[in-house]
């Protein structure tokens, strides 16, 4: 080894005792303290509460980690197109809410006219009392028709946004640029298409309808308040305008706040995951106290983000209980002197009162929907972030003239001036195998990525048929030249819809025809639902080998001339191998072969062997002359047989 | 009094100490009473607040009638400010322990989730490898969070009904005081109403099952779709995988939409029957008043506490309907909270020597102390059988057993299926009780591991299998996780393994966080950061298990030659066929049917047997060129 990697290490360990706890001590209330000194730190932790959540807020919007996230504008301009496009249904939700809200105002008034009648009476029989009654049913039952009706509109509608938007995250995410969701983790990717879609889900189901239906009601109840008694209503809704400034200075804070107790959640959920599937990891090193401990170190800090959430709540109620409920009050005072002015009669007095009692509600929910609507645009914004990933390729028009696979002066670097690959020129001969050796970090995955057009190199080219791989449409370059790695995932689907992908129409005597030719037409026509039957994860499971040779009847119907083998077997048993070599055969057959090699017998075999060391290709032969060589390949090759 | 987080200490106490007592799991209504039982003080608290929340509200309508009778009607001036005083008094006593209830109402909730939280976890640390054997990872996880958020809405409700309840006979009492005929149809409405809705809720709930299990469907289609996002991009299918998460998305909009209409349902009967209460008031009050037997504001009153009245049917609805969802819940986190370990101590533990010889009667391996001992097998499986039983670990050779499955449960059917699965359970842990309780069959230094304490067995022993995992954290945690070691002997454990690559990676050096079971790492990066982890735990006895299968030639002979000398003198077992380890073990021991059947020195063992030959140096002397593919 030339240079020491471990060179840092004395700067950045941590002695002992070092770590930092889960919450800073500034986050524990006081002991000991006088009245005055809690009520001062209490809102000390609140400030220090906001700017945890802030932080962690940005972070989460920040494109620097993983995916980018798309701006607000971008939001809208999303929400508004699905709107336009359900403009009909979206009408009727309106107007169907509007009048069911509409019903509910009637009742006071009819209450109110009531209490007239029985006034006017003076202890006499009330005139239309049983009409009034009557009425009032009729009302009821409107009202209740109306609210089904009403309901029964936001559902279809919020239902059917819901599902529009999530098919189109989907089919984003299946059109992401081939070289970023190689290099890229998925960690970020799976958080985004379950917890955002999730809080998504939530915010256009429920919380779209809920805040156009609470305004409406918010609305049409102060119209009723003005119709009733425009001198009744005006204290009454000052007082209600009072509540505004705290109900903006939460809607400021909350959503930030809502995000970022979400988060820890996520993270509990994280942890947890780890902890059920890593039981026998902990185990075997005694580490389930540390797990124990982990999981309620993130229990504190989530503890952390619902204090605050908790304490910016209960700032808003206190503000929102005086506003909501001294109008009550004051209705009743105003109520009383402009009665005895003559300006409103007792009716007028009991409808207003019943009113400002049924608009707290609504304005309650409107301030809460307000409050999930942001969150989940914060949500939305994550999502559309995918489809703002620039494409990495402008596919050409010219298409390869024969099969002939070339790398010409290959460079590239994953962060700039780190060029892993420094100048590698190589030419497949048709059909041959080739075999690429290496420690690790040598540059030989890269190498296999350049040749299989995932990457664009920086400097050179890699070209079949005198195009460049990175030119042609994926859908020509997946049957010129594939990148087969270890992973060989079983999709949820059917055995038919987990083998036609790279030709997806494909009939069934080409799917059979593939599962032939791997072996594995055999069992597959043994399962009760030959290959209609569901695999995949939580349905019939299948030994790793049958996953294998699911992955391999995918290349078979591929069928690119060319083949990329990275540590393709390498983490799969020997005797699963053994088993699968009829398989790997029926792939390999007539076709050109690059391995890169773990094993060295997988370079033993080969036509030829490029030895890559420190980006370069250090050597290149048969097994033979590089044995004769002495080099590298030679001592590696001595160290197995020996 | 308990505040959140909640201080648990159940199944496992997390620091040597005694655990706590575990929960009633008898039945779900045993479960969830004892969880509210636990925090009985802060929901009584809950309960007080929010009825000093409510009863000033009861009184708002009362204050309201004498305000008009006297105040307005009577015309008496000073009678109006009274009333105005005392209702805007009423007004700030209920707005204070709004604010208090509220923060009873969060701790309530979250010291259920945060301790359901919890004691999953606990349990996870009590039955270690043994539970994946039994409970599905899923079940587990939805135990913790969905569950649990069931357990806190349940403390919520419990509160608020109790409350309720409180005014509500309040109320029956002002208004009985005021008229006993109006007393009573208040009394008796209320719950007449509730009872009748009853019936609407049961299709309601299966629709929201059916909802939420086809969500749930759904978010693993997408899940699903990201984890093999290289290969749909990579070689295709974008069309097939785009086209089934449609038609899951639009079967889980049909299954939104009909329990969303059955939900718009509900609650257009709850509109319908609050009104109906309200007018049948109306209807009997006016006839009072005129009667002479009722005044004008007393009928107002009246109206207000109809309108009042509503709040806590509804919430007596909710507590219907929390209720049964809370027992399915109950019933899940039972399944995981009942379960025991298998292990039971014997009498007399006797102490481990891990300086001795380590046999296994099975299949007649022995490692000589000292000693680093590589086991040859045609079949992995085997080996790692072997390696397991060294460990004193049960066999993953069980199908774990979900408490439910959600989808289509009702009736008898789902209780028999229900009985069946328990069934299944118990029999797995009947067996894993019989396997713990006899004589384990492996031996160090002549002691059976049944005869000395399980965390004995863990300290002396340890055993580095294939599924070992890495937990997010910093690199430093990632090797040193019990924080014991000097900055020599991590950096040692690191080039042994040859893992300096990934420290090299990482800007923070020590500090550089790895992300959740060491994703972002290639799977040989991950590899040999966790044989770093096995090596510098300085076990004993040490087992890996294909410690190198996702590592490159190169760095594989690198990592044996160092792995055999920073073992020299302590006894290692190491399950591979690779040459490049055989070379440097003491000796050599080939596994057949899980029997040994040869064992010696490599070179020996190259020469003598056919075999082993054949096994070892595949490749070498049968030359096929197809194999270039591996």
């Amino acid at each position: 080894m030339t240079t020491d990697l471990l060179a840092t290490s004395a700067d950045t360990w941590r002695d002992h005792g070092d770590e930092p706890p889960a919450i800073p001590p500034a986050l524990e209330p006081p002991v000991d303290a006088t009245w005055r000194e809690r009520w001062h730190a209490l809102w000390q932790r609140h400030d220090l509460r906001r700017v945890r959540a802030e932080e962690n807020y940005t972070a989460s919007r920040s494109a620097a980690r993983g995916w980018p996230v798309a701006g607000n504008r971008a939001v809208l301009a999303f929400f508004r197109e699905l709107l336009l496009t359900r403009r009909g249904r979206f009408a009727a939700l309106v107007v169907l809410n509007a009048l069911a809200a509409g019903a509910a105002l009637v009742v006071p008034r009819l209450l109110g006219d009531l209490v007239n009648r029985t006034v006017d009476a003076k202890g006499g029989v009330p005139d239309g009392v049983g009409t009034v009654a009557l009425l009032v049913v009729g009302v009821v039952c409107a009202h209740s028709l109306l609210t089904f009706l009403a309901q029964r509109t936001s559902t279809l509608f919020g239902q059917d946004l819901l599902a529009s938007a999530r098919e189109h995250i989907v089919r984003t995410i299946l059109a992401l640029p081939l070289g970023r969701v190689e290099s890229a983790s998925t960690g970020d990717l799976v958080t985004r298409v379950t917890r955002d879609v999730g809080t998504m889900s939530r915010s256009v189901q429920y919380g779209l309808p809920m805040a156009i239906i609470s305004l409406l009601t918010v609305v049409l109840s102060i119209l009723a308040m003005l119709l009733n008694s425009v001198v009744l209503a005006l204290p009454a809704l000052a007082t209600f305008a009072t509540a505004l400034w705290a109900v903006r200075g939460y809607l400021r804070r909350a959503p930030k706040g809502y995000i970022n107790e979400g988060a820890t959640y996520s993270r509990i959920n994280t942890t947890l995951t780890e902890t059920v599937e890593g039981a026998r990891t902990s185990e075997s090193l005694r580490l389930s106290d540390r797990r124990v401990a982990a999981g309620s170190d993130d229990i504190a800090v989530s503890a952390q983000a619902e204090r605050y959430g908790m304490t910016l709540r209960n700032l808003l109620f206190v503000v929102l209980n005086f506003a909501f409920q001294s109008p009550r009050v004051i209705t009743l005072l105003v109520g009383a002197y402009a009665y005895t002015q003559g300006w409103v009669n007792l009716g007028q007095i009991t409808t207003a009162v019943l009113y400002v009692e049924a608009l707290g509600d609504p304005l309650d929910r409107l301030i809460g929907e307000v409050d999930r609507l942001q969150v989940g645009a914060a949500s939305t914004a994550r999502l559309l972030g995918i489809a703002e990933v620039p494409p990495d390729r402008e596919p050409g028009d010219t298409r390869p003239d024969g099969v002939e696979l070339v790398g010409r002066d290959l460079r590239f670097a994953y962060r700039a001036d780190h060029d892993v690959l420094h100048g590698v020129d190589l030419h497949l001969e048709v059909g041959e195998r080739l075999a690429i050796v290496g420690p690790s970090g040598s540059g030989k995955s890269t190498l296999g990525r350049l040749l299989s057009g995932i990457n664009r190199p920086r400097t050179g080219s890699a070209s079949v048929g005198g195009v460049e791989l990175v030119d042609l449409p994926l859908e020509v370059l997946r049957t010129e030249v594939a990148l087969v790695t270890q992973e060989h995932h079983l999709f949820i689907g059917t055995i038919r819809d987990n083998i036609v992908l790279a030709r997806e129409d494909s009939d069934d005597a080409a799917v059979r025809a593939a599962l032939r030719a791997v072996g594995s037409l055999g069992w597959v026509e043994r399962l009760p639902d030959g290959l209609d039957t569901m695999i995949g994860s939580g349905q019939q499971s299948l030994t790793p080998a049958q996953a294998q040779q699911i992955a391999l009847a995918r290349l078979i119907v591929a069928d690119p001339h060319t083949l990329v083998l990275d540590e393709a077997t390498s983490l799969i048993d020997p005797r699963t191998a053994r088993t699968l070599e009829g398989s790997m055969n029926a792939l390999l057959d007539g076709r050109t072969v690059v391995a890169i090699a773990h094993r060295l017998h997988t370079a033993h075999d080969a036509d030829r062997i490029a030895v890559v060391i420190d980006g370069r290709i250090v050597e290149l032969g048969s097994h033979h002359e590089l044995v004769e060589r002495d080099g590298e390949y030679a001592a590696l090759w001595r160290a197995w047989t020996s | 009094m308990q505040d959140f987080p909640p201080r648990v200490r159940t199944f496992v106490s997390g620091d040597g100490s005694p655990a706590e007592a575990d929960p009633d799991t008898r039945s779900p209504g045993a479960f969830l009473r004892w969880m509210l039982a636990r925090q009985w003080k802060v929901i009584a608290c809950s309960t007080l607040s929010s009825l000093l929340w409510f009863l000033p509200m009861t009184l708002g309508p009362w204050i309201f009638g004498k305000a008009v009778d006297q105040g307005i009607l009577g015309g008496s001036e000073p009678a109006l400010w009274a009333w105005a005083g005392l209702m805007m008094a009423v007004v700030a006593v209920g707005g204070v322990f709004g604010v208090v209830f509220h923060t009873f109402v969060v701790r309530t909730w979250l010291i259920a989730l945060y301790g359901t939280t919890e004691m999953v976890t606990r349990k996870i640390a009590q039955m270690g490898h043994v539970l994946p054997r039994r409970s599905p990872t899923g079940e587990v996880l939805s135990v913790a969070s969905s569950d649990a958020d069931e357990f806190g809405a349940m403390t919520e409700i419990v509160a608020r009904c109790l409350a309720q309840l409180v005014s509500y006979l309040t109320v029956a009492a002002i208004v009985l005081s005021i008229s006993p005929l109006l007393g009573v149809v208040v009394l008796v409405a209320a719950p007449v109403l509730v009872g009748a809705a009853l019936p609407l809720l049961r299709p309601l709930h299966r629709r929201q099952q059916v909802e939420r299990s086809r969500n749930s469907d759904l978010t693993s289609m997408a899940a699903d779709i990201v984890a093999g996002l290289r290969i749909l991009r990579g070689i295709g299918g974008e069309r097939t995988f785009g086209r089934n998460y449609a038609r899951q998305s639009q079967l889980a909009r049909e299954a939104g939409t009909s329990s969303g209409i059955w939900q718009a349902a509900v609650e257009a009967v709850g509109v319908l029957f609050s009104g109906v209460f309200l007018v049948s008031l109306l209807w009997l009050g006016s006839q009072q008043v005129t009667a002479g037997e009722l005044t004008v504001g007393q009928l107002v009153s009246f109206l207000g506490y109809g309108l009042f009245m509503v709040g806590p049917i509804r919430s007596f609805f909710e507590l219907a309907q929390k209720t049964t969802r809370a027992l399915v819940s109950a019933r899940r986190a039972i399944s995981i909270f009942e379960q025991q370990p298998p292990w039971r101590e014997r009498a007399a533990a006797l102490s481990l020597d891990g300086t001795s010889e380590l046999v296994d009667d099975v299949s007649g391996f022995v490692a000589r102390p000292g000693l680093l001992t590589v086991v040859v097998s045609a079949v992995p499986e085997q080996s790692a059988a072997l390696a397991d039983r060294l460990g004193r670990y049960l066999a993953t050779d069980t199908d774990p057993v979900a408490a439910d499955d959600e989808e289509h449960a009702k009736g008898r059917a789902a209780r028999r299926a229900r009985a069946e699965r328990a069934r299944r359970r118990a029999l797995i842990a009947a067996q894993d009780e019989e396997l713990a309780g006899r004589d384990w069959g492996v031996r160090l230094g002549g002691v059976d591991l049944a005869d000395a304490r399980l965390d004995d067995v863990r300290r002396t022993i340890l055993v580095s299998d294939t599924g070992s995992q890495l937990f997010a954290g910093t690199l430093q945690q990632a090797i040193d996780p019990h924080g014991r070691l000097t900055r020599e002997q991590a950096e040692r454990a690191l080039r042994v393994a040859n893992a300096e690559d990934v420290y090299d990676a990482l800007p923070e050096g020590w500090q550089g966080e790895l992300e959740e079971r060491g994703r972002g790492l290639s799977g040989g990066q991950r590899q040999r950061v966790v044989l770093a982890r096995a090596l510098a735990a300085e076990a004993p006895v040490l087992v890996l298990v294909e410690p190198t299968s996702a590592v490159d030639a190169h760095t594989e002979a690198r990592i044996a030659e160092r792995v055999s000398e920073l073992r020299h003198g302590r006894t290692t077992v190491v399950t591979t066929v690779s040459p490049l380890w055989l070379h440097h073990a003491d000796h050599v021991v080939l596994l057949h049917d899980g029997t040994v059947v040869a064992e010696g020195a490599h070179a020996d063992l190259l020469h003598d047997n056919p075999d082993y030959r054949h096994l070892v140096a595949r490749g070498l002397d049968e030359v096929t060129v197809e194999e270039a593919g591996r």
